[in-house]
């Protein structure tokens, strides 16, 4: 067992996250330009090549001058293009590392995007196309068009990397099953397509779709790929449903899909929900007692002004309802805006840090997290960002005497 | 009775101007070569809507990042903001934060990308006031909605709808999804019903104000709709029961029929029939066939044949009615 699997074993033991301000990432950071480049079959340029070696330098990245031997022989071949995401891969990893965080993966380095890295290892589904999520963002959609199922298993390859040479603890983020067929056309479950009969037969129908499809998603697309992981010794699992929230009348559906997809299987699930009214979950997630993490994006939603109180703090007022769950799961607080580029302060950070901790009374079960993934920010402004959230955990945990 | 069709709202984007402004963003094109390919999607929109013979022409607001943000973007009493999810979509809004309007003056952007190479007759669709003023925020949302409302239909969407029923624009088409999907609080109606007669009283003569409801069941509000002072109501008939709207309204319907957030395409036959239906039950002195939301939700090739399946009902439609 390497370092990072007995690290892994030690934290879960028991299925508890009990590490007080616990910090860690919680999904996708940008692909260096070098990789996209290279990946792409473009010309390296010296610029790409320096940001290589100086990223490789500051990250203390171990023999990164050999992908710098790589990427000059570009264009690459297919086999060099697989070890040219592999250092992708080690890069991430360092530089969430050598940032400071507890709990680490690789930025998502390996895959194409959350939605089509699943939706291509699987079966059941056709692209239709891209379609818009905010300003000039677009999602690869795909239809469900038959009967979905687990093509391969699609994260083992890069969980087997990974705890090659990560130091820290690893976890994994899966995409949901609700949020997969939330993003996804039904073209099979629910086939409907003229106005005939009532509206109300027509919801109807189209509700039982729904259920169809999510469930058949859950089962036999989501939970054989966790247990492919299990299988393989990872232990900490988040389940990312940014759509979790999408329509507050399945959210009943939500549940059920994440009750599907972990039951009886032995590992520690958390899940990360992002960018929603929060209140919308409540009662729902009462029933989602296997989940021992809420990763939620609140930063967003926050003042910039210093402070502890309410009034300072208009973006985690929604806390004290995770709060009170009755299985007493641990918040994984969003500190982290990654819609902009503003660095928040060590100050700020530690300000909604002790604010959380003292809704909660426990700083056990407050772990620290940015917004969502900083996929959209450039590689340094999503150092300064993470920087400062450890420097600020670490004023946290000053003041709090831990 | 009088049968027309049209494609409102946000038309999507083809992948080449996604990966253009994509690009722009990573400072690896130029602006002047993602204009060039916005020209190309307008261009190809203009022919669709053409193949498809449709009675009027929209630009498809391809330019425009949410249904709020050329208007916000072109007035220093607005400022687009936080991220909020679009209702039950899997898409996102930056919701207008709004100061002071009244000293903002009127805006009048050039929000419509062809202006004039667009044919004619043209169709332009705004926000409409309510969901306007409930999206928004800031201290002029958060004081009284209702008299933002008002303020944005007199000192905003007037001089817009004004100024576009000057230059070719036969329809001016209103979205309208909160409504739907959270409802009215009592006292808005009223504020709401004056709201919509400003912009009709600019517009009037020049050009038809439509409303359109989408994204829930309206069939409650159906009394209440029928009276609006508007020339035309638009329905989500995937929400809503047409047997809850009454029979025979006195003023237009817009039928929204092609669903604008799936993929499998209706049929000719079933959406002719259930057209049919609508006229039969509604007897409206104008009868507008059209998608229930934008179509911005599709990929470009769904919409694209969502479009042209909208032209084959409505000539058939054409022939089947008198």
């Amino acid at each position: 067992m390497n370092k990072a699997s007995e690290r892994a074993t030690t934290l879960t033991a028991g299925g508890d996250l009990n590490q007080p301000l616990l910090t860690h990432e919680l999904g996708s950071l940008a692909k260096p330009n070098w990789r996209v480049r290279a990946f792409a079959g473009s010309r390296i340029e010296e610029g790409d090549l320096e940001e290589a070696r100086l990223w490789g330098e500051r990250l203390e990245v171990p023999d990164h001058e050999q992908l710098l031997d790589l990427l000059r022989g570009a264009p690459l071949d297919s086999g060099q293009k697989e070890e040219l995401k592999r250092w992708s891969s080690r890069y991430g990893v360092r530089f969430l590392e050598k940032v400071g965080l507890d709990v680490v993966y690789d930025g998502e380095q390996q895959r194409s995007e959350m939605y089509a890295w699943s939706v291509a290892h699987a079966e059941g589904f056709d692209w239709r196309g891209s379609v818009r999520a905010f300003d000039n963002k677009y999602y690869s959609k795909a239809a469900v068009t038959g009967p979905v199922s687990l093509r391969e298993p699609f994260h083992n390859d890069e969980f087997e990397l990974l705890r090659g040479f990560a130091q820290a603890e690893l976890k994994v983020p899966i995409t949901g099953a609700y949020t997969i067929a939330d993003w996804s056309f039904d073209e099979h479950h629910f086939t409907d397509i003229d106005l005939a009969g009532s509206a109300a037969t027509r919801r109807s129908r189209r509700r039982a779709g729904r259920r169809s499809l999510i469930r058949d998603v859950a089962r036999n697309l989501i939970r054989p790929n966790l247990q492919a992981l299990i299988g393989l010794g990872a232990r900490w699992l988040q389940i990312d449903e940014p759509g979790g929230s999408t329509d507050p009348e399945e959210l009943d559906l939500f549940v059920e899909s994440f009750n599907e997809s972990v039951e009886g299987l032995e590992a520690v699930f958390s899940t990360h929900l992002c960018f929603s009214d929060y209140n919308l979950f409540f009662p729902g997630i009462e029933g989602m007692t296997e989940c021992k993490q809420y990763a939620v994006g609140f930063a967003n939603y926050d003042s910039r002004e210093l402070g502890v109180s309410d009034a300072a703090r208009p973006g985690y007022t929604v806390i004290s309802k995770f709060r009170d769950l009755p299985y007493r799961p641990a918040l994984g607080l969003g500190v982290l805006d990654i819609h902009t580029d503003f660095i928040e302060s060590p100050e700020l950070v530690r300000d909604r840090v002790l604010y959380a901790v003292d809704v909660f009374g426990d700083p056990n079960r407050i772990h620290v997290t940015p917004d969502c993934g900083l996929r959209t920010r450039s590689w340094d402004v999503a150092y300064s960002k993470l920087e400062n959230m450890v420097a600020g955990v670490e004023l946290a945990k000053q003041r709090l005497g831990l | 009775m009088q049968i027309s069709a049209y494609q409102h709202g946000i038309y999507p984007r083809s992948e080449t101007v996604v990966a253009a402004t994509r690009d722009l963003e990573r400072n690896r094109t130029s602006s002047e070569e993602v204009e060039r390919r916005f020209r190309e999607d307008e261009e190809n929109f203009v022919g669709v809507q053409r193949e498809a013979g449709l009675d009027y022409f929209s630009d498809g607001l391809l330019r425009w990042q949410d249904l709020f943000r050329p208007l916000v973007d072109h007035s220093p009493a607005m400022r687009a903001q936080k991220l909020v999810r679009w209702f039950d979509n899997n898409s996102f809004f930056r919701a207008p934060e709004i100061g002071d309007l009244h000293s903002a003056g009127g805006i009048v952007p050039s929000v419509f990308a062809l202006n004039g190479e667009l044919p004619e007759p043209r169709v332009a669709t705004l926000p409409s006031p309510y969901v306007f003023s409930r999206a928004a925020r800031g201290q002029a949302a958060d004081t009284d909605r209702d008299a933002l409302m008002l303020d944005l239909a007199r000192n905003v969407l007037a001089s817009v709808a004004g100024s576009l029923a000057g230059s070719g624009y036969r329809v001016v088409h209103l979205q309208e999804p909160w409504l739907p999907f959270f409802g009215m609080e009592e006292g808005a109606w009223e504020p709401f019903e004056d709201a919509l007669r400003t912009l009709k009283d600019e517009i009037a003569g020049r050009a038809t104000l439509v409303l359109h409801l989408y994204y829930g069941d309206v069939g409650p509000h159906a009394e209440r709709l029928r009276r609006l002072p508007v020339d035309a109501v638009g329905f989500d008939f995937v929400e809503t029961d047409l047997e809850s709207l009454g029979r025979d309204w006195e003023i237009g319907v817009l039928a929204g029929c092609l669903d604008g957030r799936r993929s499998l395409v209706e049929s000719v036959e079933g959406t002719v029939a259930f057209a049919r239906r609508v006229a039969e039950a509604l007897n409206p002195p104008a009868l507008y066939l059209s998608s229930t939301s934008d179509l911005e939700l599709l990929p470009l090739e769904v919409a694209r044949r969502k479009v042209l399946r909208l032209g084959e009902a409505i000539r058939r439609l054409k022939d089947d009615l008198p």
